[in-house]
């Protein structure tokens, strides 16, 4: 395979044709500046229609290029369609490196045209860099529970495919540049999708639940004891804030999964978090990245945590909540 | 008859993986494999799919010779074949070289119905087989599945329950289709001592490189995998936040709300 | 009857000073958790001062300070007690041992760890497994330290093949009443050299003296184990199976037994149900857990099948292997933190740990469910069915406290005198403390009573290590 006569870098815009995933729009803007060190242009590609008010958006982050797709066929989302469309636009478009949003969906098809393309697919990356010299792109992901990083680089095929977590980078669009569009007229036989969407039911509006637009959360690590659960909570509503937690946690089956904080559960952006038994994996810190104050508890004196904090306190966890407790209430 | 395949991996129980502070690499010495967590639920829901319509239960994976423990474990919960794909030129894989080995393989011993795999693995975490082995089956794809509510045999279809981002879906698919399923509603059961033994003494199915015909030396190991990993490292850390350590804990406690004043 | 001397702030200045201010606390600043254990319903009592020493000669400098001034002194390891053993009951000084938490050495042509008594037990047994030994004592509260093990010699789960805490402990320091320092013990496995006062050290609750160092015993570790899951129909057939499994030449290392509303309550809590409750279409109503070890995988196999053949014998539904370190995980974190869920749940909580002959267990449990239905107080129990030591809570939710302290208390009574008519034991690892001194004396009758009275009195005239405690008469909050 020559790489060398495959050119620019695009982004999947996922969206549900009234509003775009964020996630689209944060990887608009990283790529914006990857493409611009590699000296390629930054391709939006959408399937489907999208309000004028969302399309300014995606274009506020840069985009050189849109390439929209219409048709039948692509709604509602199908694996099996969206598959072969990024099979297709890759074989006749040849662009460097595919982009695609970490979401359910896109976990689902991205590796799938890798796959039936064939080229290499990394997921979960949190750095990405290009290499001048060799002309690839490094993938900088947490690796074994986020005890190492590992790059990973896709040095013969193209394009080179990437899964990205929400909330991985920051969605900080620098403004419109002149962009071209080029509409793609294709649809996809509906008999070819496998997979009928019988019905979806809404999950109840829990605020609990919801971390993305807390201002202060009290956050708790695998070293929580079962029974203490409750002062933590207390902790959190005398703050006016939530309560979250780390994977582990989740594991252990004490809280729900939308409480669980890091790459592969919420982004948060409070303004005071304070971490409690946190050992501060790599994997739980990427979710922390625009906390404003990070306040850590741990009885270690060497845990991770305290390198991502503005304060930190070595000592017990459930004695230090219960001292906040006592002079927050008093 | 139905007819079930469940792809499992061993892997190192990373939770207890350290760091030598000293070179930065991993110590995997005296760190247990184990079977993969996940895959233990996909197993689950397998066996049960078997136990109430009837039909077979295949477990395969791609490792070393100790990786039959693993296998041995799927079949004393319940699975009835086990099938070990280990040779030194399927190293180094990525995901795209093991799932193809894993799908030539497969086709050796019959057409499966349905795929299960757990939804990612504890050490490479990519979450990337699962969709990969699907391309690779030409089946259709539930991830996400909490429940399985419906087999239809005549219409070859299977309906689920997915629990994605924001709601639950019930969706339907047909046959052959890949399944990876959620923790909650299936979690692996204990073998009683009659599985077990037979699980101890079960014949293992082995394929190399050389006994799956017509596989391309170029599309395994490291050759047929288009992901490498140049180089790894331990994760950079910046300096210690401030540290805060009064002669009580209340003092210390005083201290810190004295300077959150403004945030709080 | 003992007087002792309020703590003047000179003595605070004094005591202090033996041990720097970083590792000293006093009057409002001393912390709640030091006035209580795990136990609260025996009463808090909140310590003077709490200091927190870090050798054997600064233990001896309080004491000395503290004989001279009669202070009464109340040693502490974590506070995971359930008979209020390290609660201060006449105030004074409370010496926690949290910060003697270092391993000292290993000694690995001996096969003994010399160490101090705050490490913890899950520390100590992680760091012998790293040096590929096993510390064969297993106490459900991993978190308690070994020194806290020591002195009430806790026993705990691998008790049936290995022993308790008390064999395996060779040798250690002391600091007496009067500060002075004694070593007991060598690191030899024999003895036939006079009274053994390091066995009367062993259990003796911190009221002889402060144990400051250990030399404990470890051996190989098993090459490999399983455990094994036995549902029964209900307790008593479970526990029918207990003499058969341990004539049938298994060495088992560990037997326990659990009843059905303590792992439906653990299912509940932690939200992962471990134990089936349906098995082979029957509901369980009760299950004995085995562990087997063996130096392979044939050894082991062979022994599965003969405690399958008992098993079945027995009446189990069925017999399950836990044979996958993620099963075995699973099993053991659910068995070790039933105590967990049951203070979670639980608003107002007492206790018993008797020990009763095996062949008692069942009829003990199905009089004490009789008796506590009753009373109208919810009742929790799994234990140790290898040895007969029995892990019993009352729990209430609804309750006033002193109704429930008299139910309580009613059956007790009850149930101490059914243990007594059963020829079994009050305490098999918690110990006395005081919540316990009635029962331990009409157990053991007045002559030993007495004589365990007298011994106290030759180690600790003044009556200031621990007040109040196992033998010891001393009204609560009594002083000068």
């Amino acid at each position: 395979m020559d790489k060398h006569s495959y050119h620019d870098m695009w982004v999947y815009v996922e969206h549900d044709g009234n509003s775009v995933q964020p996630v689209s729009l944060e990887l608009c803007c990283e790529i914006r500046k990857l493409a611009d060190v590699a000296g390629e242009k930054l391709w939006a590609v959408i399937v489907g229609e999208l309000a004028k008010e969302e399309l300014a958006r995606v274009l506020d982050c840069g985009v050189d290029k849109l390439l929209i797709v219409r048709g039948e066929g692509w709604t509602p989302f199908s694996v099996d369609a969206y598959t072969q469309l990024f099979t297709e636009l890759c074989r006749e478009y040849r662009p460097s490196a595919v982009f695609v949003g970490g979401s359910i969906q896109g976990r689902d098809f991205a590796p799938r045209f890798a796959c039936r393309l064939p080229t290499g697919c990394t997921s979960d990356a949190t750095e990405l860099v290009y290499d001048p010299k060799t002309g690839d792109i490094e993938f900088i992901e947490p690796a074994v529970g986020g005890k190492m990083m590992a790059v990973i680089t896709v040095p013969e095929m193209r394009p080179q495919v990437g899964t990205i977590r929400p909330g991985t980078f920051r969605y900080s669009p620098t403004g419109p540049r002149c962009c071209e569009t080029v509409y793609e007229e294709r649809s996809f036989p509906l008999e070819k999708i496998r997979a009928e969407i019988l019905d979806f039911a809404p999950d109840q509006e829990d605020d609990s639940l919801n971390l993305a637009d807390a201002e202060v959360i009290v956050c708790i690590g695998n070293a929580v004891k079962a029974e203490a659960l409750p002062r933590y909570r207390q902790l959190a509503q005398l703050l006016g804030g939530k309560l979250a937690c780390t994977r582990p946690v989740f594991d252990r089956g004490l809280l729900p999964f939308k409480l669980v904080i890091g790459q592969s559960g919420a982004v948060v952006k409070p303004k005071l978090l304070f971490s409690f038994g946190v050992s501060g994996a790599v994997n739980h810190v990427t979710g922390l990245s625009d906390a404003g104050c990070i306040v850590a508890v741990n009885k270690d004196p060497d845990a991770a945590i305290f390198h991502y904090s503005d304060y930190g306190i070595v000592g017990d966890m459930d004695e230090i909540c219960d001292l906040l407790l006592q002079q927050l209430e008093g | 008859m139905l007819n079930i395949l469940v792809c499992v991996k061993q892997v190192p129980d990373v939770n207890l993986v350290k760091i030598d502070p000293e070179t930065g690499s991993l110590i995997r010495k005296g760190v247990p494999a184990i079977l993969n967590p996940y895959d233990e639920n996909a197993l689950e829901a397998a066996i049960r799919l078997k136990e109430h319509y009837g039909g077979t239960v295949t477990c395969i994976t791609m490792g070393p010779d100790q990786a039959e423990e693993a296998l041995r474990e799927c079949l004393a919960a319940g699975a009835d074949r086990a099938v070990l794909l280990s040779d030194r030129a399927f190293a180094n894989a990525d995901t795209l070289a093991t799932s193809y080995v894993i799908a030539s393989a497969a086709r050796l011993l019959g057409y499966f119905d349905l795929i299960f795999c757990g939804k990612e693995s504890l050490d490479g975490a990519t979450g990337q087989m699962a969709s990969q082995l699907a391309e690779r089956f030409d089946a259709s794809q539930l991830s996400c599945v909490a429940e399985i509510l419906e087999l239809d045999e005549t219409a070859r279809s299977i309906t689920a329950k997915r629990v994605l981002e924001n709601g639950t879906e019930r969706t339907r698919a047909s046959w052959p289709c890949l399944l990876t399923v959620e923790k909650t509603n299936y979690r692996p059961r204990i073998p009683n001592l009659k599985q077990w033994k037979a699980s101890r003494k079960a014949e293992i199915l082995r394929y190399t490189s050389r006994t799956i015909p017509g596989l391309d030396p170029e599309k395994i190991g490291d050759p047929g995998s288009p992901t490498k990993v140049p180089r790894t490292y331990p994760p950079q850390v910046g300096e210690r936040g401030r540290m805060l350590c009064e002669e009580s804990p209340e003092k210390t406690v005083k201290t810190l709300l004295g300077l959150l004043a403004d945030v709080l | 009857m003992a007087y002792y001397n309020r703590l003047r702030p000179e003595d605070a200045e004094a005591l202090k000073q033996r041990v720097g201010p970083g590792r000293f606390s006093a009057g409002d600043s001393v912390k709640e958790a030091y006035s209580h254990d795990e136990m609260p319903i025996y009463g808090r009592h909140r310590p003077e001062a709490v200091l927190q020493p870090v050798s054997t000669e600064e233990v001896a400098a309080i004491m000395q300070y503290c004989a001279a001034h009669t202070i009464p002194v109340t040693v502490r390891g974590a506070g995971t007690g359930l008979v209020g053993g390290c609660v201060p009951l006449c105030g004074g000084v409370v010496l926690s041992m949290e910060k003697m938490n270092r391993i000292l050495s290993y000694d690995l042509n001996n096969l003994v760890v010399h160490t101090q008594p705050g490490v913890l037990l899950c520390d100590l047994a992680a760091d012998a497994l790293a040096h590929g030994l096993m510390y064969p004592p297993d106490p459900g509260e991993k978190t308690a330290t070994v020194g806290g093990n020591v002195s009430t010699n806790a026993g705990g789960m691998r008790a049936v093949k290995y022993g308790v805490t008390r064999d395996y402990v060779l040798a250690m320091t002391v600091v007496l009443p009067s500060g002075e320092i004694l070593k007991l013990g060598k690191t030899v496995c024999k003895t036939s050299s006079g009274y053994s006062l390091l066995h009367l050290m062993i259990g003796s609750e911190g009221t002889l003296g402060i144990i400051t160092e250990l030399t404990l015993k470890l051996i190989p570790k098993p090459l490999r184990d399983v455990s094994l899951i036995l549902p029964f129909e209900n307790i008593a057939k479970a526990i029918a199976s207990v003499p058969a499994i341990k004539l049938a030449n298994l060495d088992p290392q560990s037997i326990e037994f659990m009843e059905r509303d303590i792992v439906d309550s653990s299912a509940a809590f932690t939200g992962t149900p471990v134990f089936p409750t349906v098995v082979n279409g029957k509901e369980a109503g009760a299950y004995i857990l085995v562990t087997l070890v063996g130096d392979s995988e044939t050894e082991l196999s062979d022994k599965m099948d003969r405690l399958g053949a008992v098993a079945e014998a027995a009446g189990a539904y069925d017999t399950l292997v836990v044979w996958t370190d993620n099963l075995k995980k699973d099993v053991w974190a659910a068995r070790s933190a039933f105590l967990t869920v049951i203070e979670a749940e639980t608003r107002l909580l007492d206790e018993m740990d008797v020990v009763v002959p095996v062949d008692k267990i069942a009829p003990f449990l199905v009089y004490t469910h009789e008796e506590a239905r009753q009373q109208g107080v919810r009742v929790r129990s799994f234990g140790h069915a290898g040895d007969g030591n029995l892990h019993i809570y009352c729990c209430s939710n609804d309750l006033e406290e002193d109704e429930f302290k008299r139910r309580v208390k009613r059956l007790m009574d009850a149930c101490y005198a059914k243990c007594a008519e059963f020829e079994g034991q009050v305490s098999g690892e918690h110990s006395i403390g005081h919540a316990k001194k009635r029962y331990l004396r009409e157990s053991v009758g007045e002559t030993a009573y007495a004589l365990m009275g007298a011994i106290k009195r030759v180690f600790d005239p003044d009556g200031i290590l621990n007040p109040g405690k196992v033998c010891h008469e001393a009204e609560e909050g009594e002083r000068c």
